[in-house]
């Protein structure tokens, strides 16, 4: 059992690391990919400085957590599309049969299909995503709370994504719902979890779960809270388990080259 | 003693049914229409070990869905499966440890990789060792003449580069049996004769177990002693290739089988 991890874990790794090779062979591709996305996101940052010039604070916050919320956001999505990448295209997968490839292969079928693809410009966003950290303020208690937080959340979107990417198993036009709520997930990654009302609130911390991948891990590295610390890493958990269970629910279900059934 | 088992097997799919224009559209979401095709439709047959078996029938007759399901890449409708003593929709991963499959119209490899990166990380999805990867690398690629293009990107290879890769990819952990679907697909004669060539020498010196689909008579000649016909998903004929031939050539009595059965 141990044994099959740890090879499991060599798998991730090395497609990682192949991956980022095969990047590399044009360095400056790779590196403008990077420093684009990064110039990309502080650009984001502009909106909030005009807001700011009109209101004292929104929601609760003010430029400098709205800094860390931006570094949370950023750094989780970024960490996500580096590892589980293909999480987020696992529908096209499941429907055009890509699959195959891994059902024949002696790993877990879920991690080898997320983790075979890295997408570059994500490097950029992580990056990003240390530099907020670093112009918030930080210290090794905010540095260690904020990197536990990203490898969650960036678990957590993952996972989500994972999950409504797997209705292509049963229904044709799953992309369309899974890329909307994917999409939702990181359009509200941005804004301070307290504009929104309760209905909308209990929303995102519980069908969409951002409120678990950003919302709360910004208000925790401002005001440590041990509960919401083990109700983060606890919901990790969770959906990790969750997204697992609807993987393997739907494979029974996989018709490899389902292609053909949208089009008669 | 039989390697493959296969009792009663079936393979449904549930295809919605549409019609044209917008209107069609809107009709499949309110009341959607469901065809069923019975792909393979109540198949029986068992391979011995060491055999080298042709699995064969017209477009669209099922072989394809048979292979995925003996290697646990569909679930079976109903039946029953066994590979090498293993239900290969229970034990996928300990099936995949003793299988290997080449699908002529389907990539395995990264393309973006060279051959031998390629190998190193199927070395690894395998659990071998490093130092045994880089002896079994050579051994194949020895065999396998891709010592010129090894460090080449799959992607700038020729196709009948890539399916020699392909193999290789296949045979990296030394499977018991080797599932072909159309190995020689769109290769040129010199490539297929050596692709066989390299097939019965596998069978012969490794005792590896080859089950074949192809549209292409040669393929099942030069390498199989026996057939399976299927069509409709049913198998129509199940018989050594000795008992089939007669004056005519195995291509004609082939295609008159497959006229036949479609009537
Ligand atoms: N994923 C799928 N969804 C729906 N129908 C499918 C699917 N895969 C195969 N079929 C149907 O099942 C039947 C058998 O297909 P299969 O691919 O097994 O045929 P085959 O014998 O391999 O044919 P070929 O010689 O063309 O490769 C066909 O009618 C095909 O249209
Ligand atoms: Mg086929």
């Amino acid at each position: 059992m141990l044994m099959e991890v740890r090879n499991q874990i060599k798998v991730i790794f090395l497609s990682l690391k192949y991956n980022i090779m095969r990047e590399m062979t044009n360095k400056i591709t790779f590196l403008s990919n990077i420093l684009f996305m990064i110039l990309n996101n502080s650009s984001f940052i502009i909106q909030w400085v005009v807001l700011f010039s009109l209101k004292q604070e929104i929601g609760g916050y003010t430029m400098k957590e709205i800094i860390l919320l931006w570094g949370i956001a950023s750094g989780t999505f970024g960490l996500s599309k580096i590892v589980f990448s293909r999480a987020f295209e696992l529908s096209e997968l499941i429907m055009e049969g890509k699959l195959d490839t891994f059902l024949v292969q002696p790993k877990n079928v879920f991690l080898s299909a997320i983790t075979s693809e890295t997408k570059i410009s994500a490097i950029g966003d992580l990056i990003y995503g240390y530099i907020c950290l670093f112009v918030y303020g930080v210290t090794v208690k905010n540095f260690v709370l904020f990197t536990i937080f990203l490898i969650a959340g960036g678990i957590i979107t993952a996972a989500f994504a994972s999950i409504v990417n797997c209705a292509s198993f049963w229904i044709v036009k799953g992309d369309f719902f899974a890329d909307a709520l994917s999409n939702i997930m990181i359009d509200f990654a941005t804004y301070p979890g307290n504009i929104f009302k309760e209905g909308v609130k209990i929303l995102f911390y519980t069908v969409i779960p951002v409120g678990l991948s950003n919302y709360l891990p910004v208000e925790t590295i401002i005001n440590f809270n041990l509960v919401n610390f083990v109700w983060i890493i606890g919901f990790t958990g969770i959906i990790v388990v969750v997204a697992f269970w609807v993987f393997y629910k739907g494979l029974k279900r996989y018709s490899s080259s389902n292609l053909m059934n949208s089009r008669i | 003693m039989n390697i493959i088992e296969v009792k009663n097997l079936s393979k449904t799919f549930k295809i919605k049914e549409k019609e044209k224009g917008i209107k069609g559209s809107i009709k499949s979401i309110v009341k959607p229409r469901y065809k069923t095709i019975k792909a393979v439709n109540d198949i029986s047959f068992s391979v011995e070990k060491g055999e080298m078996l042709a699995f064969i029938g017209p477009n669209g007759a099922g072989k394809s869905t048979t292979i995925k399901m003996l290697t646990g890449i569909l679930y079976p409708t109903s039946g029953e499966i066994m590979v090498n003593g293993i239900n290969p929709a229970k034990q996928r991963k300990k099936l995949a440890y003793k299988i290997g499959t080449v699908f002529g119209q389907k990539e395995q490899l990264w393309t973006h990789l060279t051959p031998y990166d390629n190998f190193k990380f199927f070395g690894a999805i395998y659990d071998i060792q490093n130092n045994e990867i880089e002896d079994r690398i050579e051994e194949l690629s020895k065999t396998f003449e891709l010592e010129s293009f090894i460090n080449t990107p799959v992607r700038n290879l020729s196709l009948g580069q890539r399916i020699r890769c392909e193999m290789v990819a296949a045979l990296i952990h030394k499977p018991e049996i080797l599932f072909l679907d159309e190995p020689t697909i769109g290769l040129d004669p010199v490539v297929k004769k050596n692709i066989r060539k390299l097939i019965r020498k596998m069978n012969k010196e490794l005792g590896t177990t080859i089950f074949l689909t192809s549209h292409d008579v040669g393929d099942i000649e030069k390498l199989c002693k026996r057939v399976i016909i299927v069509n409709k998903g049913k198998i129509i004929m199940d018989d050594t290739i000795k008992n089939l031939k007669s004056n005519k050539p195995l291509e004609d009595i082939i295609t008159e089988i497959y006229q036949e059965a479609t009537i």
